[in-house]
């Protein structure tokens, strides 16, 4: 029965092609025409109300748990208050661009036209950021040295503190939005708070009413009862505290789909699932409910977390291409006491995952010294099924990386994934983790070219000038990054959020005011494996062996490698210099000094919310847009040309002394400065990792990967030849779930520029 | 004190257990028609260009450091115990984590027993697992020697027949048998390999004799390398004839069936190493 529920719920998810739905852009520019003169929090906060209050809503065939976003499922919802611009521009071709259609249909577009985008012209939060970022912030921009983000969209990349909304429940958070407001009468937050509060429970008791009304209208008793444990369930979380494992689970999705519609964000993720919802399940396994139910539960929430999908602008789809909308989850790792944190939850997680063997969630495991072997093999299985699920995080790095950033040590231990790769504080922190990218080869390029006719120029000195130049534009983004902060703050604050982000309450504030405990600003550095080979190369050719100028290798690169002699320059610079990623110091310091430069340039940063900025390094799909951006290097990299993917992998072919050495070359990297994250890419042969044995060396594999102090590493279990085949046979691959960066997407949902990046990088045997 | 080695390999899975660096020994004195790698086999530094990289420039230095493709290659190096070293402890935390460590490979080990008996005693004072990959075609003597520093042996039991051996492969099988005998009294775990090559070793007269001195030896597990070719290309560059260019590599059900033969008489078998 269970099986037959679960692919029922799977097929109906993907049977129809994505749409564009307006519904929640048309309720909420209705409720804004009425509050007009209202603060900004007010005006957002009745908003969102009045589209929990009005917004269509469904319970789908054979669905446990309830709440959906839209009617019609993975339906993109649009938010024009942010931006009607890129939808104006792209209304004609969402269809048919090349990553992540979706259909619009003419009425919708004729309404979207005619009403939607003649209101929001000239009021979005994009309008406020185009009008006040300067012309040098713009410079480092079109010259994509700096690509910021959520200037369009919602802001997202959060954790809330699940654990409080479930040992809580609603009403008493409510009591004390209340309590706090009694005291501080004219605190326009708390005010905005108890109005999304309120509407959310109103929210939830019109799915009891549903469910009461269709289980009326069905003649299966089966279903019948099913829709009434919905009705019921609902009812009572409206207010109480849940006491099940399926209660907790229906109050989290209900929470999920309500900040939905407050900021349709991408990455509002889930946590340390297996910490804060282990009590649920212990409880109700100690009452005797059969483990099989409690299975059927969870695969029914992770389905749900593949209905909400983001709809972004075509560049945006390029840099975050397939969807991740970061439904993230953390097992494993520590207790804040520092014992080991996994429990009979975390295997469960991933045992129901390997039925489903979708993008979401994206689960990621943390590894230390502590972690059992049993739950290690179980992490190892679950990789080889080649999903790309879950992700390692290791937590003898970033605990210490925490630290270092000032996050008390019971907090740091406490730590959790959200979006992709991105690392929080759960519940704690308003991280931006997301908010912009920072193109350090671009940096170089421009380095060179103006340095091209400086006489008799040392290499000392263009390193010198390179890290001017770094700190040059990050001072730029620095900008640019808190005036997108400051626009969220002005135009989109996200009281229901910030009512479950630690702090915000006592403050009395919401998270883009600072309510939040942690505020950083997370920023990636991206294309450090091609910056450290070119340079090397660049020192090799023209100071030691000095086969050509400086001048005349800046020329050549000019010309992208045309003609006879420059391409067998091209070959010498590919073949007879060292590369990032085999293990040689020389070249892997270059990368490893000028990674730690960048970091440190970053972490003296602050944030209009008084927190830090914070160094990452990982690309999501964006090295191929940014390899876009940039022409021929000394690396022999051609213009245009994709960068190393990931973040800290090498350049893709260049790696040649198996993943020990890639391994190592990534060690040498200053993880603990990452704080934001990283992103390092693995592919397996799956022959490689057969039988238990394949499973022993994959968890053996893992463990070296942790006393090597690497931050992240993720795996693709795929033949590069089924991905040939998926190419060609789409339809034939429809299922094929692979990883992209920091998450997983389908592989046929992929522009053909993604596919082939994942079918090069290097297959390794085990 | 130096020794002339044409690959050093890191990442190597299938040869002594865990994740290991195979250091490859250059020369050596059998010449079996479907050695793998024929830029072992020689007693000296070897330079040659391998087409498939090769840039076809208009006119060809032949010069490894200037042909800027790599198509020009150089096949051995001779190398102090030093540089090999600290190839070796790079790898170190795999070791640790994965039951890994050293093998050394050939060519043939035992033609350069010296600098394998110096490079031995350098990895067991650093606590490596050792291991060699050995056709045992060498100096009694010197094999003594090299095992004490060993903690596995891979011996290669390539034809049993004494006149075919010393035909086809210059191997002396009554020394090669002597050396095994030798070894197992030494108390060292042992792992015999046998190659697969249809037509030469993949005979029933063969696989019984070496079955019978398994058996005698109370030897526990085998492994059995299946023919591949993988080499060709290099015997081309090298102008060396591959002489195995024609068989056919075995077929999964003719593994099979061999794996069963072996596992009926008790004994423990792996493919591939």
């Amino acid at each position: 029965m269970s099986f037959s529920r679960i692919e029922a719920l799977k097929k109906q998810l993907f049977e129809n092609p994505r749409e564009v739905s307006i519904e929640r852009a048309l309720l909420y520019m209705q409720s804004h025409k009425e509050t007009e003169g209202d603060p900004i929090i007010l005006r957002r906060a009745k908003a969102t109300a009045y589209i929990l209050d009005h917004v269509n809503i469904s319970i789908r065939k054979s669905e446990l748990i309830a709440g959906n976003r839209t009617i019609k499922p993975r339906s993109g919802i649009i938010s024009p208050e942010m931006s009607p611009y890129w939808i104006n521009n792209e209304i004609d071709t969402l269809a048919t661009r090349p990553q992540d259609h979706f259909i619009f249909n003419d009425e919708d577009k004729k309404t979207f036209s005619e009403v939607l985008y003649p209101y929001w012209k000239g009021r979005s939060l994009k309008d406020y950021i185009s009008d006040k970022l300067t012309d040098e912030v713009k410079a480092t921009t079109r010259l994509k040295i700096v690509t910021l983000n959520q200037t369009d969209k919602g802001q997202g990349h959060i954790i809330p503190d699940f654990e409080n909304i479930l040992k809580k429940g609603l009403g008493t958070i409510v009591d004390e939005l209340k309590n706090y407001h009694k005291k501080d009468q004219t605190n326009h937050f708390y005010q905005a708070a108890i109005i999304v509060h309120e509407a959310t429970k109103r929210h939830i008791s019109r799915y009891a009413i549903l469910a009461k009304l269709e289980a009326s209208n069905t003649t299966d008793e089966t279903r019948k009862s099913e829709l009434l444990a919905i009705a019921t369930i609902s009812e009572k979380i409206t207010t109480q505290a849940p006491d099940t494992f399926y209660e907790a689970c229906q109050l989290i999705w209900f929470i999920c789909i309500a900040l939905q519609y407050e900021s349709n964000a991408s990455s509002i993720s889930l946590g340390q699932f297996d910490k804060y919802m282990y009590p649920y399940y212990k409880k109700d396994i100690e009452r005797g409910i059969p483990l099989s139910a409690l299975k059927e539960i969870l695969k029914c929430l992770w389905i749900k977390t593949n209905d909400v999908v983001l709809i972004r602008s075509e560049n945006s789809a390029k840099y975050f291409a397939g969807f991740p909308t970061g439904y993230t989850i953390t097992l494993g790792g520590l207790t804040s006491n520092g014992r080991c944190a996994v429990n009979d939850l975390s295997y469960l997680a991933l045992e129901t995952y390997q039925d489903i063997r979708l993008p979401q969630p994206n689960l990621g495991v943390r590894i230390n010294e502590l972690i059992p072997r049993d739950f290690l093999l179980k992490t190892a299985e679950t990789i080889r099924l080649g999903t790309g699920i879950p992700q390692i995080f290791n937590d003898e790095v970033v605990v210490p990386a925490f630290l270092n950033r000032g996050v008390s040590l019971e907090d740091a231990r406490d730590y959790s994934v959200v979006g992709c790769v991105e690392l929080t504080i759960p519940g704690k922190t308003y991280g931006l983790h997301d908010i912009a990218l920072f193109n350090l080869l671009k940096v170089m390029e421009v380095s060179l070219k103006e340095l091209e006719d400086v006489p008799n120029i040392g290499f000392d000195q263009i390193i010198e000038f390179i890290k001017k130049n770094i700190e040059y534009h990050v001072n730029l983004m620095v900008k640019g990054s808190n005036l997108v902060d400051i626009g969220h703050r002005e135009y989109a604050p996200v009281p229901l959020l910030s009512s479950i982000i630690d702090n915000c309450l006592e403050k009395g504030l919401d998270i883009t005011e600072g309510g939040a405990k942690y505020n950083f600003s997370g920023v990636q550095g991206i294309g450090i494996a091609n910056l450290s080979d070119s340079l090397y190369a660049l020192k090799k050719i023209v100071y030691e062996e000095k086969r050509i100028s400086f001048k005349e290798l800046i020329i050549a690169l000019d010309n992208n490698f045309e003609g006879e002699e420059n391409r067998l320059l091209q070959a010498r610079l590919i073949n007879k210099y060292d590369k990032y990623g085999n293990d040689i110091d020389e070249v892997d310091y270059i990368s490893s000094d000028l990674l730690r430069y960048y970091s440190k340039v970053v972490e003296k940063h602050l944030t209009p919310r008084g927190g830090h900025f914070t160094p990452g390094s990982y690309t999501v799909s964006a090295h191929i847009p940014l390899g876009e951006a940039v022409g021929a290097t000394p690396d022999g990299r051609n213009a245009a040309e994709q960068l190393a993917d990931g973040g800290l992998s090498p350049m893709v072919g260049r790696d040649s002394h198996g993943p020990t050495a890639a391994l190592k070359s990534v060690s040498k990297l200053d993880g603990y400065l990452l704080s934001n994250g990283s992103l390092l890419n693995v592919k397996f042969s799956p022959s490689a990792l057969a039988k238990e044995d394949g499973l022993h060396k994959l968890a053996d594999f893992l463990l070296a990967f942790m006393k090597l102090k690497i931050l992240h590493v993720q795996f693709n279990v795929v033949n590069a030849k089924t991905l040939k085949e998926a190419q060609k046979n789409p339809s034939k691959y429809s299922g094929l779930v692979v990883r992209v960066a920091g998450y997983s997407a389908f592989f046929s949902d992929l522009s053909i520029q993604i596919q082939n990046d994942i079918i090069e990088r290097t297959e390794h045997e085990l | 004190m130096k020794g002339l080695i044409f690959n050093i390999q890191r990442y190597s899975l299938h040869d002594g257990g865990g994740v290991r660096t195979m250091i490859f020994f250059k020369g050596c004195p059998l010449h079996c028609p479907w050695c793998s790698n024929p830029e072992s086999q020689r007693f000296q530094v070897e330079e040659v260009r391998m087409l498939t990289k090769c840039l076809h420039c208009k006119t060809c230095t032949k010069n490894v450091e200037e042909c800027p493709s790599g198509a020009m290659v150089r096949f051995g190096t001779y190398m102090s115990i030093k540089e090999i070293i600290d190839i070796v402890l790079k790898d170190m935390v795999f070791y640790r984590t994965t039951g890994g460590g050293v093998t050394l490979s050939g060519g043939e080990v035992l033609s350069q027993p010296e600098f394998a008996i110096e490079l031995l005693k350098e990895l067991k004072t650093l606590g490596i697992h050792t291991a060699i990959e050995t056709s045992g075609q060498g100096n009694t003597n010197a094999l003594m020697a090299i095992v004490n520093h060993l903690d596995v042996v891979l011996y290669d039991l390539k034809i049993m027949d004494p006149t075919l051996a010393k035909e086809l492969l210059n191997a002396d099988s009554s020394l090669i048998e002597a050396n095994l005998i030798a070894l197992v009294k030494k108390e060292k775990k042992v792992i015999p390999r046998i190659p697969l090559v249809p037509g030469h070793t993949m005979n029933m007269d063969n696989m019984n004799a070496i079955m019978n001195l398994v058996l005698k030896l109370n030897l526990k597990e085998i492994h059995l390398l299946p023919l591949h070719h993988y080499g060709a290309t290099k015997y081309d560059a090298l102008n060396i004839p591959y002489k195995a260019k024609d068989i056919k590599v075995p077929t999964e059900k003719e593994i099979a069936k061999l794996k069963a033969f072996f596992e009926g008489n008790g004994l423990k078998v792996c493919i591939g190493g």
